[in-house]
């Protein structure tokens, strides 16, 4: 008994259910998640913490699809080299995704995870939705 | 089944290999490549004598754009989305509607659910069937490049018609150059083999400079060959365009789109354990949960449809008796640039749910558009839930088993039918098969119209429901896009599934030749096509096609989100074989219509049919694939047909 209990708090929670925030296309087809702030987290994260997550990815994905100076160069490079440069250099918006990926992490790290929550990187669903992991609380009981 | 929810996304079942969608681009490359070989062979070496060695190298440059683009074109991943997974389609009630509205810009743009793939398309998204996959911004399918054309190399493609159009010029100018320097000497190899080149050169430039136009102008206007060929915005306003010099930048400067398809899933390292922190709660959630306690199922479900459904317009509350949740909304579902048709009643994304047929022919007089689901049923129970959260199993479902009415949200996966009188328990629904003979003829009928999609061509555990397998095939069947496909057209003429259509319309005919939609999907043709006896096979797309011959028709509200059933006939008998009739009618249409198409002009009624940019020399023989390659379909409400002659031989029927 007393093993079985140990080896519970060992493993990992239970997951309870999974929450998605949608794409927010009010301002077209450029990715952008929308602020709102669902109902299943209301007890598990404040609103505030939970936008400012959301807002910082818009804002790195907002970088990445920018039309700037640098995306410009890396395209006429591709084409000078009959696009070969994709073979050895990784292009801007990878370059963005991969910070992403480490905003992501660190956020589940400090501020998630505790929480009992998990957040997932979009890119795994085609950028279409961030999925919420809301792991179960057992060490409370059901709220 | 597995392979249609793998990870990677894509896979779907596998597609027979069909050599024929190689054919176009293997020609493409044989001329590209073999014309310029001859050219920088036999013409070129006079020309930089006479003239300049820059003369072949400039040709050496330009064609090795062209063919660095084709390349790409051809390779590149067009922005595939993956499959969504199980757990996200959980949280879609069985009862959402087959299309969600967004607001882009001020514009209310319609998400279709696709069957396939199991999510709203995001705009401008669009199913490939030729791929069997969910393209963003969903340019066309091109078999030239054999690979669709998106959000990816959409860059690639323009740049590759664009430099091949350059291409031809040289190399016919810098040809018909060498020809005048050489009038008395045409004899020669060398002169022959040039006149053989410009002659193909020329040939090819009147369709490629077409469609570079054709493009070009696409680009300036911010709309993807799709919604052109649509007629999406037409006599409308795009909310996608952001100004032609703002186009042109976007498209060839912006950095390249990231796959999807194929990443590396890292597992999260970070551990979760209990106990967790809680944020403080603050008044009103104290109060809430107080009072919450006693119904917490319908407050959750009513908090999660508030919070869920941003993107859409608000479920109404869910109410007992409510039978079409879907009604009050849809007043806004036809606020899309879509100019095409007056608000109707969004259905409901068919989840192999069961109505009793009774029920579903009241829904259906209200319904005519598509339905996503065979969620015309009430359901007694309280929640309506649009958005359950996942892996809550949802009690009431099973309590409304007890109605008799329902099929089950959660194991109906598989597509089961949608005859009526089911009875669900659990979240499946079990066919009732006292109502099945008196109720085949028209809830066959029209649970196949509303069943266009499901998620997998699961016919085997249909065909073992024994007497409702008619229905529930016809959910199993897929549509890869919500729409026609030629393939699918062609199937009336080659299957006598067609013909036992008619048979469905006598009442008490055996179910099993109950409704049998016109189309299959190209999947459904070709992999059981011969595997089983035409009668079992009922293809839900053509459901959608037509819908009704009292109610005005649309195509749209036929087409029934996958598993769903479109709009069921206005009544029993009468409205069912009426319908009956009416789809038969429209398929024997398609099929007279089929092979003149590609010439085009004949009017098709409710129907779009689109062709684009037929290999000239192949239209009889290989009409069938070139239709089959371009798959752009959607279906317009019903009215005239106006055909529309568009570049380098494309033709363009589209309904209005």
């Amino acid at each position: 008994m007393a093993e079985t209990h140990s080896l519970q708090d060992l493993r990992q929670a239970a997951v309870a259910s999974k929450v998605f925030v949608q794409r927010d296309y009010s301002s077209g087809t450029i990715c952008k998640f929308q602020t709102k702030f669902p109902a299943e987290l209301e007890s598990r994260i404040e609103k505030q913490q939970f936008e400012e997550t959301v807002q910082t990815l818009n804002n790195l994905y907002a970088e990445a699809e920018k039309l700037g100076g640098r995306s410009y160069l890396e395209g006429c490079l591709a084409c000078l080299t009959a696009y070969t440069i994709f073979l050895c250099m990784e292009t801007h918006y990878e370059k963005v995704l991969k910070k992403i990926a480490k905003y992501i992490q660190e956020q589940n790290e400090k501020i998630y995870a505790p929480l009992g929550l998990l957040l997932t990187d979009p890119i795994e669903r085609g950028l279409r939705v961030v999925e919420i992991i809301i792991f179960e609380d057992r060490s409370i009981g059901s709220r | 089944t597995p392979s249609s929810l793998s990870v990677g996304g894509a896979l779907g079942d596998p597609s027979p290999f069909r050599p024929s969608r190689y054919v176009p681009v293997s020609a493409a490359t044989a001329f590209l490549v073999g014309a310029t070989t001859l050219f920088l062979c036999f013409t070129c070496p006079w020309l930089s004598e006479q003239f300049s060695s820059s003369i072949p190298l400039y040709n050496v440059v330009i064609f090795l754009f062209t063919l660095a683009n084709f390349c790409m074109a051809t390779f590149m991943d067009p922005g595939i989305f993956p499959r969504a997974e199980e757990d996200e389609d959980k949280e879609d009630d069985f009862r959402a509607p087959l299309y969600k509205t967004v607001e882009v810009r001020g514009i209310q743009v319609r998400m279709k659910w696709c069957s396939t793939c199991r999510f709203y398309r995001p705009p401008r998204c669009s199913h490939c069937s030729m791929c069997d996959n969910c393209v963003e911004e969903f340019d066309h399918h091109c078999p030239w490049v054999n690979n669709c054309i998106g959000r990816r190399n959409y860059r690639y493609f323009f740049l590759f018609l664009l430099s091949l159009t350059i291409h031809i010029m040289n190399v016919f100018g810098f040809s018909l150059l060498y020809i005048i320097h050489h009038t008395k000497q045409l004899d020669q190899v060398h002169s022959a083999v040039t006149m053989a080149v410009m002659c193909v050169a020329g040939l090819f430039f009147v369709p490629v400079a077409g469609l570079t136009g054709f493009h070009v102008v696409l680009v300036a206007r911010g709309r993807t060959t799709n919604e052109q060929v649509t007629g999406k915005f037409r006599g409308g306003v795009n909310p996608f365009t952001q100004g032609c010099l703002k186009n042109i930048a976007h498209m060839l400067c912006s950095s390249q789109a990231p796959r999807y398809l194929g990443r590396l899933r890292k597992p999260h390292s970070v551990q979760v354990q209990p106990p967790f922190l809680r944020p403080p709660l603050s008044e009103a959630q104290l109060a809430a949960k107080v009072l919450d306690n006693g119904i917490q199922q319908s407050k959750s479900s009513l908090e999660i449809m508030e919070s869920q459904s941003t993107d859409a317009d608000p479920p109404p509350p869910p109410k007992p008796e409510h039978r079409y949740p879907g009604l009050p909304h849809t007043q806004n579902e036809e606020c899309s640039l879509l100019t095409v048709a007056p608000p109707t009643p969004s259905l409901y994304k068919y989840r192999p749910a069961y109505s009793s047929p009774g029920k579903k022919h009241t829904a259906s007089t209200h319904s005519s558009k598509m339905s996503r689901g065979n969620s015309m049923t009430e359901s007694p129970s309280v929640p309506v839930t649009t958005g359950k959260p996942s892996y809550r199993s949802d009690p009431s479902l099973s309590s409304r088993g007890g109605a008799g009415c329902r099929g089950g949200g959660e194991g109906g996966r598989a597509g089961s039918g949608g005859l009526g009188g089911a009875s669900a328990f659990g979240g499946r629904s079990y066919p009732s098969f006292t109502d099945t003979l008196l109720q085949s003829a028209a809830a066959s009928c029209s649970s196949s119209l509303r069943s266009a999609h499901t998620a997998h061509n699961a016919l085997g555990p249909l065909i073992s429901e024994g007497t409702t397998s008619t229905s529930y095939k016809s959910l199993a069947n897929q549509t890869r896009n919500g729409s026609l496909s030629y393939e699918s057209l062609l199937t009336p003429s080659e299957s006598p599934e067609f013909e036992s259509h008619s048979l469905s319309t006598a009442p008490g005919a055996p179910p099993i030749l109950g409704y049998t939609s016109p189309f299959l999907s190209a999947q459904q043709r070709e992999g059981s096509l011969q595997a089983c006896p035409a009668p079992l096979r009922p293809s839900p797309n053509r459901a959608f096609l037509r819908p009704t011959s009292s109610p005005p028709s649309r195509a749209p509200p036929l087409s029934p989100r996958a598993r769903s059933l479109g709009s069921p006939p206005p009544g029993p008998a009468p409205g069912h074989t009426s319908l009956g009739k009416s789809l038969s009618y429209g398929g024997g249409a398609e099929l007279q219509h089929r092979p003149s198409s590609s010439g085009g002009g004949t009017p098709m009624p409710k129907f779009t049919y689109i062709s684009l940019f037929f290999p000239p020399p192949t239209i009889s023989s290989t009409i069938k694939q070139n239709v089959a390659n371009h798959n752009t379909h959607s279906h317009k409400p019903s009215g005239g047909v106006k055909k529309v002659t568009g570049v380098g031989g494309t033709t363009y029927e589209i309904s209005v």
